[in-house]
């Protein structure tokens, strides 16, 4: 048996990056990397980009470091391979060749996978998901012939799609289960904003609907709605959320939630064992609670983390996420913790009316998180103010106004809490 | 490409003279902000832009760089030369 003193599973940007981090910090020790997919690091955010897709950015730009980077850093890669089971007392991953790999410390960062669409006629030829770049390939393909699309879901998958549909000139419609886009993580208001350009650009927005089943003789020719009403369209775009996949290491006593559940330094409950990336919640110190996110910046932060607190380094990971989208000339961000709830105070700063709208996030005296269209220039200050923990009770006048400046706010005011 | 915005670097200890923005590529993932926030910015087209070239050390920049998902971030040595990507 091969025994390494690092084994990180998954080679996305969170793997990758505690692998360079690790190569940083210890340049003698034995390093493997097992990926589900055969290459080294590309750039998952390009996958869903309109200008990658037409072609506007080479498709080698895709490609984040050279796909000789492991062997040049000397880690072991192994690739196409996934994780068949995790012994945790005997310190082994086996592996789905039936290999075996001994660790000293193990990184779980395998992700999360697109959610697959349960409905008859959803394993059609012509139903996409997009996760990976070979997903990404079949979909470049597909749109070269493709007269009419469908797309599934009222997030960033389907608004990215969509667009890039529109500007493909393929006749697009877009099925949502809600009663406006990206609800409820938006307002009413701001999921308006996005359906307008989505109109504007001729793409049609079907709300409050659901489908019943994917028609076609072999291919997708259409989709039925649980009202009836058919939808004709050659491919199908499935957005529909992540899940987990957790057989692999079910066995091994590790502790999970919706993901695989860790403290402040990413470590799981198991000796020796971290996880980072999509697939980790983690004790969020600035929330105070367990969270899961699934964006690169986040990602590639902890991935970072995980491999300080590897090699030695005792770090915290303590960061305010954020993501953005942008497309039709509308921007879309979102920063800290954008859940909603009961319990939440919601500022609104600018009007739709005038295309510049946020909504500022408040628990008791503090910002938590914020959505902003058109806004994304004070994502900066926002992530500022959460993660210094400004007491902002006394400041509701200058939150409301648009055109405050809100880096005046990060000046004046005292910390609550001295993290 | 046409759409690149330069900023000229002046810190004493650095070997990076010049960082270029490429806002055609930007695609404000915000990788950039994440790692040095005292560095870059994003506006309100949601692109990247320097707001402090000379705040963030060397190896710090490089490594906003190189977190960027689709290397709109361009740095040059003090000849001139592109150092990365």
């Amino acid at each position: 048996m091969e025994k390494y003193k690092y084994v990180i599973v998954g080679g996305g940007v969170a793997g990758f990056t505690a692998a360079e981090t690790l190569r940083q910090k210890d340049v003698s020790a034995t390093i493997a990397v097992i990926n589900s997919e055969p290459y080294a690091l590309y750039s998952r955010v390009m996958l869903s980009k309109p200008d990658f897709f037409l072609g506007k950015i080479p498709f080698d730009k895709v490609w984040m470091r050279g796909q000789d980077w492991y062997e040049k850093n000397n880690i072991t890669f192994f690739g196409s391979k996934t994780a068949a089971s995790l012994d945790a007392d005997k310190k082994i991953v086996k592996l789905s060749d039936g290999s075996e790999l001994g660790y000293e410390k193990l990184l779980i960062a395998t992700g999360v996978c697109a959610r697959k669409w349960g409905i008859p006629g959803s394993e059609r030829e012509g139903v996409y998901y997009l996760r990976t770049i070979d997903d990404g390939k079949k979909i470049m393909e597909a749109i070269k012939s493709a007269k009419r699309a469908v797309t599934i879901g009222g997030g960033f998958i389907s608004f990215e799609m969509a667009d890039l549909f529109a500007l493909a000139k393929i006749d697009t419609s877009v099925v949502i289960r809600e009663n406006y886009f990206w609800e409820p993580t938006l307002d009413e208001a701001s999921g308006k904003m996005i359906e307008k350009v989505l109109t504007g650009s001729g793409v049609k927005i079907i709300n409050n609907a659901e489908v019943q089943e994917v028609v076609g003789e072999n291919k997708v020719e259409g989709i039925v709605l649980k009202d009836g009403r058919k939808i004709e369209c050659d491919m199908v775009i499935c957005g529909i959320g992540v899940a987990c996949d957790f057989n692999w290491f079910a066995s091994s006593g590790i502790k999970t939630n919706r993901g695989i559940l860790a403290d402040e330094y990413l470590q799981t409950n198991l000796p020796d064992v971290w996880t980072a990336g999509d697939i980790a919640e983690y004790n969020d110190l600035l929330l105070e609670e367990n969270i899961q996110l699934g964006n690169w910046v986040n990602a590639h932060e902890q991935g970072r983390i995980a491999g300080l607190n590897m090699a030695g380094v005792h770090e915290p990971f303590k960061f305010v996420s954020f993501y953005t989208t942008q497309g039709m000339g509308i921007s879309v961000a979102f920063v800290g913790d954008t859940r909603p709830g009961q319990d939440r105070i919601i500022i609104k700063r600018g009007y739709p009316e005038i295309n510049s709208y946020a909504r500022i996030i408040i628990v008791g005296k503090e910002l938590v998180g914020a959505t902003l269209i058109n806004r994304t220039s004070e994502l900066s200050v926002i992530a500022k103010l959460i993660e210094n923990n400004i007491d902002v009770s006394q400041k509701y006048k200058e939150l409301e106004d648009p055109n405050f400046d809100l880096k005046g706010l990060l000046k004046t005011e005292v910390k609550i809490i001295q993290l | 490409m046409a759409n690149q915005k330069e900023y000229i670097r002046n810190r004493a200890d650095s070997n990076i003279s010049k960082i270029i923005i490429d806002r055609d590529l930007c695609i404000g993932a915000a990788s950039c902000i994440a790692v040095s926030g005292s560095t870059f910015e994003l506006d309100n087209e949601n692109k990247a832009v320097v707001i402090g070239a000379d705040t963030a050390d060397d190896e710090t920049l490089k490594m906003a760089a190189e977190s960027c998902p689709t290397k709109a971030i361009l740095l040059f040595d003090k000849e001139g030369k592109q150092v990365y990507p």
